[in-house]
């Protein structure tokens, strides 16, 4: 009997599992030490989000009191699975996705936000009282910025006539970078990732000045390690799909560094300058600006695209 | 939510909590990110030092006064100094007591700059933080190459100062001055014009000047709030009178005009160390000091950077002081966090406390409050032996 490793090596080395753990690593700490230049810092080095992972896992996880034991234990892996299925249907390092389907968009994206579901649980999940906090924030935040960030990534994908990632990422590759005519599309789009990933400023679920740190300040050890893993991996997914449909697609490794770095800059130049948002404003933006101006790019993109072609 | 009734959900926020540098226990009563009604516990640092001070010599109980605050302790020694000399009939030289000033104005300016940036570290803001505390080292630099120490100077002596200010020293000061003038005004445009962080100031903890005075607040804190109360000016001291200050108030009373006065305070305070420096007076350092202090009590009272320092000295004619009472500004402003915090976003909880740039460790003291019992005796209950007022 012959069996095909090529799906294995797919889904634990290239572009899943261990690549994509390596970038996470790799692209916190360029986020982490961007913004720590930015706030005149010296910020960690290279191999620190590394070594703080090692740390994490080595460490005795703690079951705190008062908790569902099987949920404490299943949801950071749940969320883990569900960040590093999602780099399976992304153009990671310039390649065609792993695996490719009608509406991979929509699933990807639903993927990315199991892993803030499952803080959101997790946090919920415990009796402290800053956990209950930051997850009601976490999943307060997740209702505001999902709807506007998903439109944002509608607009490409109407333009390409398929909500097929690497159907979009190919028919926008060699055009001019559709950031140019759809700016508000790609605005709000970074945005509604920062809010994602809830960089600074749009902290507030994990504001350690308020409420220690959110959701998972009961968590310690392995827990721990594989929810930050799992927003590593976020952050890289998140940025390749928006480098790949604004910034004129990631059709080979040098572009796809060059331009998912190069939205990273961005991203943490905006993280250095603003002061951290409350809730209430975080939602309000999301809401009166950020889906208003959404649902705007959505609208010019259809009335275009009906009048051209 | 277990049982009929509606639970409280209450949000403890210390001892240890990463929005306290220092200890204390706050509890806010939320509802929903609400906050329904706030209590504050204190006495978690209590070190004994009004004791301390009653069991050493007039001398060395000034060191040990100089570490009641580790931010404001020239203050500390200065109050202690000026209310022993007073008891004692000892004038200090005109010199000592400018480079006294010219020490607290530039305490001032290092306690401001702190307080900036942890304000600014509370709204989430640390890039303000990091920019503002490296600046800050400019003022830090200065304090440690005039007197050896970036904290704890004891510059003081009973009847002088220790350390003199040379022309190299001098120039500097002026140098560093203009640095930090330059940063300040920068800074000033960030806290007016920063819109996200506009967001997190204006009309948060808003304090009407009816309530500054009805709380009993001081400091940068009531000056926000519009009233004109500052001891460099109501009842000067060392050379104020000849150098004189501007107040500077504001009529907002939020934590943006917070932040506005304190900065406007600083330009005050370099313009002040500059007078001073360029007409420093000649003469001698200190004056010769008694052991013993005549009997009698005084009050001494400066202006800290968080506000009036109030200090009560009892001589009883030995060597050692009788009675030190020690009063610090951050007492008489936590009345203002509890009051203010009701109605906020629980988000705004640790911008609205640090907003009074508070002090824990130098508010603790102990008093034992017995209340007679029915029958008679001495009965302390729980609540009476543990007032933490802090007396």
């Amino acid at each position: 009997m012959s069996m095909d490793i090529s799906p294995l090596l797919k889904m634990l080395v290239f572009p899943g599992g261990l690549t994509l753990i390596a970038l996470g690593l790799l692209y916190e700490y360029i986020d982490r030490k961007l913004v720590a230049r930015f706030q005149n810092r010296v910020g960690p080095r290279v191999l620190q989000p590394l070594a703080d992972t090692i740390k994490l896992l080595a460490k005795e996880e703690v079951i705190p009191a008062g908790v569902i034991p099987l949920f404490f234990v299943s949801l950071p892996i749940i969320a883990m699975a569900g960040a590093l299925t999602a780099g399976l249907y992304i153009p990671l390092a310039g390649f065609a996705p792993s695996f490719s389907l009608p509406g991979d968009l929509i699933i990807t994206v639903f993927l990315l936000g199991l892993l803030t579901i499952c803080i959101g649980l997790a946090g919920a999940n415990t009796a402290d009282r800053f956990s209950l906090l930051g997850a009601t924030r976490t999943l307060t935040q997740l209702f505001s910025y999902e709807a506007p960030f998903l439109l944002a990534l509608l607009c490409p994908a109407i333009l390409a006539d398929s909500w097929q990632i690497s159907i979009v990422d190919t028919s926008v590759t060699g055009h001019v970078w559709l950031a140019l005519p759809l700016f508000i599309g790609f605005f709000v789009a970074v945005i509604g990732l920062m809010g994602k990933l809830e960089l600074a400023p749009f902290d507030a679920p994990e504001a350690e000045s308020e409420i220690v740190a959110g959701a998972l300040t009961e968590y310690s050890g392995r827990g721990l390690a594989l929810f930050r893993l799992g927003k590593d991996v976020e952050l890289v997914i998140g940025i390749t799909l928006v480098s790949a449909f604004y910034l004129g697609g990631l059709s080979n490794p040098l572009e796809f560094l060059l331009k998912t770095l190069g939205l990273l800059v961005v991203v943490a130049a905006l993280q250095a300058l603003f002061a951290r948002l409350r809730i209430d404003q975080v939602v309000g933006l999301w809401w009166r600006i950020g889906a208003l101006l959404a649902l705007l790019q959505l609208l010019i993109v259809v009335i275009l695209k009906g009048v051209i072609l | 939510m277990t049982g009929p009734h509606v639970e409280k959900f209450i949000v403890p926020i210390g001892p240890q909590h990463p929005a306290l540098k220092e200890p204390a226990h706050f509890e806010f009563t939320v509802d929903g990110e609400t906050v329904t009604s706030a209590s504050v516990r204190f006495g978690y640092v209590h070190r004994g030092l009004e004791k301390g001070a009653e069991n050493r010599n007039w001398a060395q109980a000034l060191y040990l006064l100089e570490r009641v605050c580790g931010i404001c302790s020239h203050a500390h020694s200065t109050v202690y100094s000026l209310g022993v000399e007073r008891l004692a009939g000892v004038t200090a030289p005109p010199r000592a007591q400018a480079i006294r000033q010219i020490l607290l104005e530039l305490e001032r300016i290092h306690s401001h700059m702190l307080w900036v940036g942890v304000a600014a570290h509370e709204a989430g803001f640390d890039t303000l933080f990091m920019y503002s505390w490296r600046d800050r080292e400019t003022v830090m630099d200065i304090l440690e190459s005039f007197t050896g120490n970036r904290v704890n100077y004891s510059a003081n002596v009973l009847g002088g100062v220790k350390y003199d200010l040379g022309p190299a020293q001098a120039d500097s000061i002026l140098s560093g001055l203009d640095y930090l003038e330059k940063r300040l005004h920068y800074y000033m445009k960030v806290v007016n014009n920063d819109e996200s962080f506009l967001g997190r100031t204006r009309g948060v903890g808003t304090m009407t000047t009816e309530e500054a005075e009805n709380l009993g607040a001081i400091g940068p804190v009531v000056r926000a709030s519009g009233v004109s109360r500052d001891l460099r000016v109501d009842a000067p001291y060392l050379l104020y009178a000849d150098f004189p200050i501007n107040v500077i108030t504001a009529t907002a009373g939020d934590l943006q005009a917070r932040f506005v006065v304190r900065i406007q305070e600083l330009f005050e305070s370099t313009r002040n160390i500059r007078a001073l420096v360029e007409h420093l007076p000649e003469g001698e350092l200190a004056v010769r000091f008694p052991r013993k202090v005549r009997a009698g009590e005084t009050v001494s009272r400066i202006e800290a950077p968080r506000g009036g320092l109030f200090y009560f000295i009892k001589s009883d004619g030995g060597e050692n002081p009788f009675r030190v009472k020690v009063r610090t500004p951050s007492l008489r402003n936590f009345m203002s966090v509890i009051v203010g915090a009701v109605g906020h976003q629980l988000a705004d909880i640790p911008m609205i406390l640090s907003g009074i740039d508070p002090c824990f460790s130098c508010n603790d003291r102990t008093v034992i409050v017995r209340r007679e019992g029915r029958d008679g005796s001495a009965a302390p209950s729980e609540s009476d032996s543990r007032k933490d007022s802090s007396s």
